[in-house]
């Protein structure tokens, strides 16, 4: 209890102190040179100008949405750069998927080509099948 | 949201302060006053929409991280070592010469006192010699807490550090001064 009254006396002993350095603080920055006033002054002007651009430039956009097709365009720019950095990448599968559809295709149609020659043959399909056709395979050809 | 006057307004009202903060941190007049512009721009370009009351509380925060940022610009191009070492000597020599004119005073028969013999625009030059000699945490609590008078939790989230370190810092600041002062003869 009387550590705590101390200590809180103690506080407001510095508090004191403090407020009393920092009138001296205050005095000295009234005493600011001139010029020191001047860069200051021009530096808050030149952050006020800031502040107005770039609350007009927030300003802009939402009504700009309503009454331009290019702010329209604007509003979905960021998405339009998004979408065109993935552009390649799309083009590249789509590629790769044409070409895998062509090869497909040529299988296919290098297979009804074989197909339709087998059936147009005047030997039978089902003779490949004989057991003496494959003794004819296996044979050795015949000396001339 | 603030609006333009009020920021206007905030800004003129603690330029003086952050350029002098700045000064201390720096020890030098241009470097001081780009920051201030620096952190001017900052609160304006990123912070206008905020309401009035949040201001001061971000402004100090960018305020800091200009500071740093200044810092680190200057150790790049490796100046930050001569800028010092230019200032600092000068100090110092300042500080002994009107400690033994104070201690000259001290001395003499009438007993004349350190306040009288000086004047005031001197001894408020060694108070803010003093604050600006002060370690820099202590003297960022001591000016935060009680120049920008932020309270204890506003200061600590300021400074990044617990509201503990902050007494600490701020009472540690004020019987610093108070010794020095004292041994100048100087009560503020």
């Amino acid at each position: 209890m009387t550590d705590n009254r101390h200590s809180h006396d103690a506080q407001v002993l510095e508090a004191r102190y403090a407020m009393r350095v920092i009138g001296a603080l205050n005095a000295q920055a009234r005493a600011l040179p001139a010029d020191v006033n001047e860069r200051l002054r021009f530096a808050r002007e030149r952050a006020l100008a800031r502040a107005r651009e770039a609350r007009a430039a927030a300003a802009a956009v939402p009504t700009g949405v309503n009454s331009s097709g290019a702010a329209v365009l604007g509003s979905f720019l960021p998405w339009l750069q998004r979408a065109a950095s993935v552009l390649p990448l799309l083009l590249l599968l789509a590629g790769l998927a044409l070409i895998q559809q062509w090869q497909a295709r040529e299988n296919v149609l290098a297979a009804a080509e074989f197909d339709a020659q087998l059936l147009a043959d005047a030997l039978p399909p089902d003779a490949y099948s004989d057991p003496g056709f494959a003794e004819f395979l296996r044979a050795p050809p015949p000396q001339p | 949201m603030a609006t333009d006057k009020e920021l206007a307004d905030f800004l003129k009202s603690v330029e003086k302060r952050a350029f002098k903060r700045a000064v201390y941190a720096v020890r030098n007049d241009d470097g001081a006053l780009d920051i201030v512009q620096d952190a001017m721009i900052k609160l304006a370009e990123k912070y206008a929409d905020r309401p009035a009351a949040e201001l001061p509380l971000i402004f100090q925060r960018i305020l800091s991280n200009a500071t740093m940022d200044w810092f680190r610009r200057e150790k790049v191009r490796n100046a930050v070592m001569s800028s010092l070492s230019a200032v600092d000597p000068a100090e110092p020599e300042g500080d002994f010469d009107l400690l033994e004119l104070l201690q000259g005073t001290d001395g003499s028969p009438a007993g004349e006192s350190a306040a009288d013999a000086v004047s005031r625009a001197q001894i408020l030059r060694v108070i803010d010699a003093e604050v600006s000699e002060l370690p820099t945490r202590q003297r960022e609590a001591f000016l935060l807490r009680y120049w920008e008078e932020f309270d204890v939790a506003e200061t600590a989230a300021v400074m990044g550090c617990s509201e503990g370190s902050v007494k600490t810092h701020c009472s540690r600041a004020v019987h610093a001064l108070a010794k020095s002062l004292r041994a100048k003869g100087i009560t503020p």
